[in-house]
């Protein structure tokens, strides 16, 4: 029997056709509806324009689109054999900015998804208060706008450069906007010290704990999330930061990656009409987002956790509640070592010089976002997008499931609603 | 039109083409708790209120205060209805509506989508050919690329308070759109001494003459009311790209088009002739401390 579901509060909307069998998953289909056209509104247009116009791809994380873009840039210059220097300040500033993008997008997903959501299908009773998520998200946009101007939509990255020049002030704000922030998740998140968080080894640390992120943990062994959700225990990490290791993961096995192996496919959705492609590396699905990541720095403590639980949903969520801690903490030292002093902007030519292809490649909060643009003198031939969640959210056939495919498999309707939300999903840069 | 005072106003917030920025801008807003309690929460597309969008799309409920984000598309769907149904029933309802965001009310950057039949609810562009023009006295218009979460704020805090909210000629209330983007930009100095900003990544000059800035040219209260609390793109150096007008988006954001080296487009209201009488005077000077850097770290050490 199909049953077909929306979904909604996924940064827009999709469905789900739920084949079902004995009221278990037996397969499903997603299909993404609105089309926007954002790559074909690029053609033609100064690559420059591309800076305002693919922030405006996503809401909650447009800021990683302007990495991408300025990274697919500062690429095309090199491609067509121009030099590109960038100062310490201007990467340390660029991954400030953006970590505090992906912080803001878990805080909201903590509170505004996960929680409430869980909260449906478990008998212990979970605090609901979404608006704490809106609230810690709106101290760690303050820190994007101290450099950024505003968020969401800024765009302050430009080839070679940022356009802000901070002064000791702005650095102090920031500090002091970051401390509130860890003391809020300290307080209102954790009931520990973030230190004494990042420090945990094993799952069973939660238990000494009383606070939202235990009550979660809790929650979710309660419905044994820790046996439930499996993927295909392939992982993908492709931007390089100060905060990544890019690779792929096979199990724990670490192997080297290559961009040129990523690619992109129709879906499969025989019930709806659907406009996401779906993303492969090397003609296999693997995915993306803080466990990924977290499982490629070898996190003890998520390690531990993927030795006992594989790549259940219980592992899923908790990656991202620990990178929550793992990014507020590598915030700290990347503010700490900005150096005011050096320069905000390095020489670059003339963009209508650089005929030439770029791409640039961001972690952005759901995983790898790849832009890879064409220019003629500085005008876009083409412009393409690859999205975290078309890896994570794809939808194909049976034969070869994607990751959330996979991990509703032969779950309850209810169960595979959540586990669906556990991957973090971004419907309107599917879309894009 | 006010709203009785004895029971909170209904609220329903609803999406056609948009990238959700305007749900995310408004919520940073610092009174966002407060502000939601003096409402009766239908629907809300970002968090879990009394209804959820299925029963929305049955088009049976109504509310007293209907938000619209993103661009109108008569063709789009959403649960298998049509966004249009949607809307006008809602719409007819409603005491007012609130198109938020320069999508909402002019088409903005998802006209290009569909450029032949996306438009805002009352103008496509700056013309009145919108879905909504035979209800335009209930409708209030906030542009902006995304907007002010304060803007927002603002006009709902009017709503419950039962105040009336001025208008200007696009349906903007004046207390936000009266001001232009220039105003309280700390770069102020800078162009009315006609020095410009050599390059991105300086505190010092005016982006107006050579980056591109529109912020002479725009209605925006971003450097009267920063965003989130603390900055403004023109304060850290990015041009205002004139996100609240109904030409928004424009071309070559970086860029300043000039006529033999004059801006082409100079600021709001002012005669050609007067501004080139001034900016040739002013261009005359040197004033030594514009042309240095702002702050001298070297001789503080």
């Amino acid at each position: 029997m199909i049953i077909k579901q929306l979904i909604e509060q996924i940064e827009g909307e999709a469905f789900v056709s739920f084949d079902m069998k004995d009221d278990r998953v037996e397969f499903s289909t997603i299909s993404f509806a609105h089309f926007r056209g954002m790559e074909m509104m690029l053609e033609g247009k100064n690559v420059l324009d591309a800076l305002v116009i693919t922030p405006r791809v996503c809401g909650i994380c447009g800021h990683a689109h302007l990495m991408a873009t300025v990274r697919a840039i500062e690429d095309a210059y090199k491609n067509a054999g121009f030099k590109i220097n960038l100062t310490d300040k201007i990467q340390k500033i660029r991954e400030l900015t953006l970590i505090m993008e992906m912080i803001q997008n878990h805080f909201k997903w903590l509170y505004m998804v996960i929680i409430p959501e869980l909260s449906k299908i478990v008998d212990l009773s979970l605090v609901k208060e979404p608006l704490k998520g809106a609230f810690s998200a709106s101290i760690a946009s303050k820190i994007i706008a101290i450099f950024g101007g505003q968020w969401p939509h800024s765009s302050y990255m430009v080839p070679a450069g940022i356009t802000c020049d901070p002064t000791d002030i702005d650095i102090v704000q920031a500090q002091n906007y970051l401390d509130e922030l860890i003391s809020f998740f300290e307080k209102e998140s954790l009931g520990v010290s973030l230190e004494k968080f990042l420090s945990f080894k094993s799952c069973k640390d939660f238990n000494d704990i009383s606070s939202d992120i235990s009550n979660l943990e809790k929650a979710l062994i309660s419905i044994d999330m820790h046996h439930k959700g499996f993927s295909h225990d392939r992982f993908l990490i492709m931007g390089e930061h100060s905060f990544t290791n890019v690779s792929k993961l096979k199990h724990t096995r670490t192997f080297k990656v290559n961009s040129k192996y990523i690619k992109t496919e129709e879906a499969y959705s025989p019930n709806e009409k659907t406009y996401a492609l779906n993303a492969l590396y090397n003609d296999e699905y693997y995915e993306t987002g803080s466990l990924a990541r977290m499982m490629s720095n070898s996190i003890p403590i998520i390690k531990n956790m993927h030795r006992r639980y594989k790549d259940s949903a219980y592992s899923r969520v908790m990656a991202r509640i620990f990178e929550l801690g793992y990014m507020l903490n590598h915030a700290k030292k990347l503010i700490n070592g900005i150096d005011i002093y050096e320069k905000s902007i390095t020489k670059v030519e003339n963009i209508e010089k650089v005929s030439a292809k770029g791409i640039g490649i961001v972690e952005a909060p759901r995983g790898p976002l790849i832009h890879k643009i064409e220019l003629e003198m500085g005008i876009i031939k083409s412009y393409k997008i690859i999205t975290p969640t078309q890896f994570n959210i794809g939808s194909s056939t049976p034969d070869k499931p994607t990751p959330v495919q996979l991990a509703m498999k032969g779950l309850t309707k209810e169960e595979a609603l959540f586990v669906f939300r556990t991957f973090d999903v971004c419907s309107v840069c599917t879309t894009h | 039109m006010l709203l009785s005072q004895d029971k909170k106003p209904t609220l329903i917030w609803l999406q056609g083409v948009t990238c959700n920025g305007n749900t995310h801008s408004f919520l940073n807003l610092s009174y966002l708790e407060l502000l939601l309690s003096k409402f009766e929460l239908i629907y809300l597309p970002f968090m879990e209120v009394k209804y959820s969008f299925f029963d929305i799309s049955k088009c049976s409920l109504s509310c007293d205060v209907l938000i619209f984000e993103g661009t109108f598309d008569p063709l789009m769907q959403r649960n298998g209805v049509l966004l249009k149904d949607i809307l006008i029933h809602y719409a007819n309802d409603a005491k007012h509506i609130i198109a938020v965001g320069s999508c909402a009310s002019f088409g903005g950057m998802f006209k290009a989508s569909a450029p032949d039949r996306n438009s805002g609810l009352l103008y496509d562009g700056d013309d009145f050919i919108g879905v909504l023009t035979k209800l335009y006295k209930k409708v209030i218009n906030l542009s902006g690329c995304p907007i002010h979460p304060e803007w927002l704020g603002y006009t709902l805090s009017m709503i419950a308070n039962n105040k009336n909210i001025k208008l200007d000629d696009l349906y903007r209330p004046v207390e936000l759109y009266s001001n232009l983007s220039h105003h309280g930009c700390t770069r102020n100095e800078y162009f009315e001494w006609k020095v410009d900003a050599k390059n991105f990544g300086e505190k010092e000059g005016c982006l107006f003459y050579e980056q591109g800035c529109r912020a002479p040219m725009t209605h925006a209260s971003c450097n009267k009311i920063l965003w989130n609390e603390v900055s403004s793109k023109t304060r850290i150096g990015t041009p205002c790209f004139g996100c609240t007008e109904p030409d928004f988006p424009r071309e070559n954001f970086f860029k300043t088009k000039t006529n033999m080296s004059i801006p082409q487009d100079i600021p709001l209201g002012v005669p050609k002739r007067s501004y080139l009488t001034m900016a040739g005077i002013a261009k005359t000077f040197h004033i030594k401390r514009l042309e240095g850097k702002l702050i001298d770290y070297k001789t503080t050490d």
